[in-house]
């Protein structure tokens, strides 16, 4: 292969436009590399640790998210008063920010993360889906066009790919903006109220129509590009235990899939990253039922979930993904890449564990379990104030042992010994789940949690 | 929750959306400083009321602290003024400006924003300071 060094800009100074857990755990990824780190606070996290173990640590506006965390011009002043040469996005806030990223870089810093336009083509689900497709990822049925205004177009569509169906937002994600249809005779009102959603909710009144599959599993393969061309899959992850949308455990590998099977796959998201040029870390999202992955969509960024694929391949993703930032080769090839044992993760939200209503305060005392194969990634302590203003993570509970049963096990044990208290956990929900004979066989789909909510509430 | 100012427009449109979308026909949040009240009309049509309370003015007013406005490098005093004009503890206006925040090339001026007496200066000069982050300490006139 012909190497073209691009000119990246080399840093020693990174800031992290972020917080919480993704900010300590980028930071620790900094410090191991030999990189000075700014933390940037709202105020409403003036005492978070990892500001007071920051080379620089600056308040760049008041609690609210949008005022703080989300303000893009807050952030580049504070790059530019601390002398940062990069900007780590972590997860959320304005880590999928096409402007962003096209900001920061116009300001000459690195964007740890793709480029502005590979956020913007995957961050369209229409454009998306066409790129895949293009690749020889697997999609779900359906046009990888805009719907059109037509109603008797629209009809056609969906009889062609055959009840029921989904609308989507193409502007959409992470389970917003998006109406079942399961029949005909709800086409029409559900597409105009999907449009009206998606104009105020995304500013774009654009839709497409899948195939909706009954029963699927959400699987995710992790990717990690150089920006020389080179591209490696870091193994798959199951987040299929879902509440409202929202991914409450992980795991690594996805249980009941044969590496023949899930192969394939791996390789085309290798492949699709090649065609459209991406650089850094992200995941291919895929639903999977009877034997079958299809394409929902790509994330351009850090997942949350991303440390069950550290402790099964051994590669530190946070760390690769600044080398790749810094314009280094990848250091490993597709064959260097060994996936062993299991590993689970747990996220640990403070929220009521039978209602899930949030719950702010400050926590008395607190204790997490140590030892072999247990990791804890965290920012609370003993006096820790989780503020009211943004998501309930507080912690991740991670595990990894030989095999699944013995990772579930160890789960159990691990989350017996962790304890929060002056404030609500779903701890006791977690420990709950991971009693739950169906979850422990594996393979359970997507609506499976939700009916075992269901059930436990009615027992 | 002290830290949340009810007056600003952002945060009463995220509490009208919120009560709109819950089905909450309104809310009513007094402070010693005011009261906020909303009330979704059935047409889902917020009225909206913020006022300042009535009620008298404490005896004792506090100590105010002057915050950085933004992040910047602090500049205390000015570049005109004498040294003398800056000695501590000094009586000011609410309109003096007691120093400057320094982003690039553009200096911001720091007001009093009360009259008193300044007793304290928080921050060291060319000191890189944060958001709210006390720069002066003012206490009222006896």
């Amino acid at each position: 292969m012909t190497q073209t060094f691009d000119s990246r800009p080399r840093f020693d100074t990174v800031l992290i436009a972020n917080r919480g857990e993704i900010a300590a755990r980028i930071q620790k990824a900094c410090r191991q590399l030999g990189l000075k780190t700014v933390v940037v606070y709202s105020e409403a996290d003036r005492q978070a640790p990892y500001g007071k173990t920051a080379d620089s640590a600056l308040c760049i506006g008041p609690s609210s998210a949008a005022k703080s965390y989300l303000n893009k011009d807050a952030l580049l002043l504070a790059a530019r008063l601390t002398g940062a040469g990069a900007i780590h996005p972590g997860y959320g806030f304005l880590s999928e920010n096409a402007a962003f990223a096209d900001a920061v870089e116009k300001a000459g810093l690195a964007f740890i993360g793709p480029s502005a336009s590979s956020i913007e083509t995957m961050g369209d689900k229409i454009s998306a889906k066409r790129a895949m497709i293009a690749a020889g990822v697997p999609c779900v049925p359906g046009p990888d066009t805009a719907l059109a205004d037509d109603p008797a177009v629209i009809e056609r569509v969906a009889e062609e790919i055959g009840y029921p169906v989904i609308i989507k937002a193409a502007g959409g994600g992470g389970g917003r903006g998006m109406r079942l249809v399961p029949e005909a005779g709800q086409l029409q009102e559900a597409v105009a109220l999907t449009r009206e959603e998606a104009r105020q909710a995304f500013g774009s009144p654009s839709l497409y129509m899948e195939k909706f599959l009954q029963h699927p599993r959400h699987i995710e393969i992790q990717v990690l590009c150089d920006t020389h061309g080179n591209a490696v899959w870091l193994g798959h992850r199951d987040c299929s235990m879902q509440r409202r949308h929202q991914k409450v455990v992980e795991e690594a590998p996805a249980p009941g899939i044969a590496p023949e099977v899930i192969g394939p796959v791996g390789q085309a998201c290798v492949e699709a990253c090649r065609q459209i040029g991406y650089r850094g870390v992200g995941t291919f999202e895929f639903l999977y039922e009877d034997g079958a992955f299809y394409f929902i969509e790509m994330n351009t960024r850090l997942q949350v979930e991303h440390p069950v694929t550290e402790m099964t391949s051994g590669i530190d993703i946070v760390q690769a993904q600044i080398k790749v930032a810094q314009g280094d080769l990848l250091e490993l090839a597709q064959a260097d890449v060994k996936c062993a044992g299991h590993a689970f993760e747990c996220r640990i939200n403070a929220e009521d564990p039978d209602t899930f209503l949030p719950s702010a305060g400050i926590i008395t005392s607190l204790a997490f379990p140590e030892g072999t194969g247990i990791r804890v990634d965290t920012h609370i302590h003993a006096g820790y104030k989780v503020p009211p203003y943004y998501d309930s993570l507080i912690a991740k509970l991670i595990v990894h042992a030989p095999t699944r049963a013995e990772a579930m096990a160890r789960m159990r044990e691990a989350l017996a010994a962790t304890r929060v208290d002056g404030i609500s956990t779903n701890i006791p929900f977690l420990r709950a789940l991971f009693e739950d004979s169906a979850f422990a066989r594996g393979e359970t789909d997507i609506h499976y949690l939700e009916q075992w909510l269901k059930q436990r509430r009615a027992s | 929750m002290s830290g949340i100012d009810f007056s600003d427009p952002a945060t009463i449109a995220f509490l009208t959306d919120a009560l709109t979308a819950a089905g909450v026909s309104g809310l009513e949040i007094s402070r010693p400083g005011g009261q906020l009240r909303i009330v979704i009309a059935t047409g889902n049509e917020a009225r909206i009321d913020v006022s300042a309370t009535s009620q008298p003015a404490p005896a004792a007013q506090p100590l105010m602290t002057v915050k950085a406005p933004m992040a910047g490098h602090f500049c205390p005093g000015s570049p005109l003024r004498s040294p003398a004009a800056g000695r501590l503890p000094r009586t000011v206006s609410a309109a003096d400006i007691l120093g400057f925040l320094r982003v690039g090339p553009v200096l911001l001026p720091l007001c009093a924003g009360r009259a008193g007496i300044l007793t304290k200066q928080l921050a060291e000069p060319d000191a890189l300071v944060g958001f709210g982050d006390p720069l002066f300490e003012i206490e009222p006139q006896s």
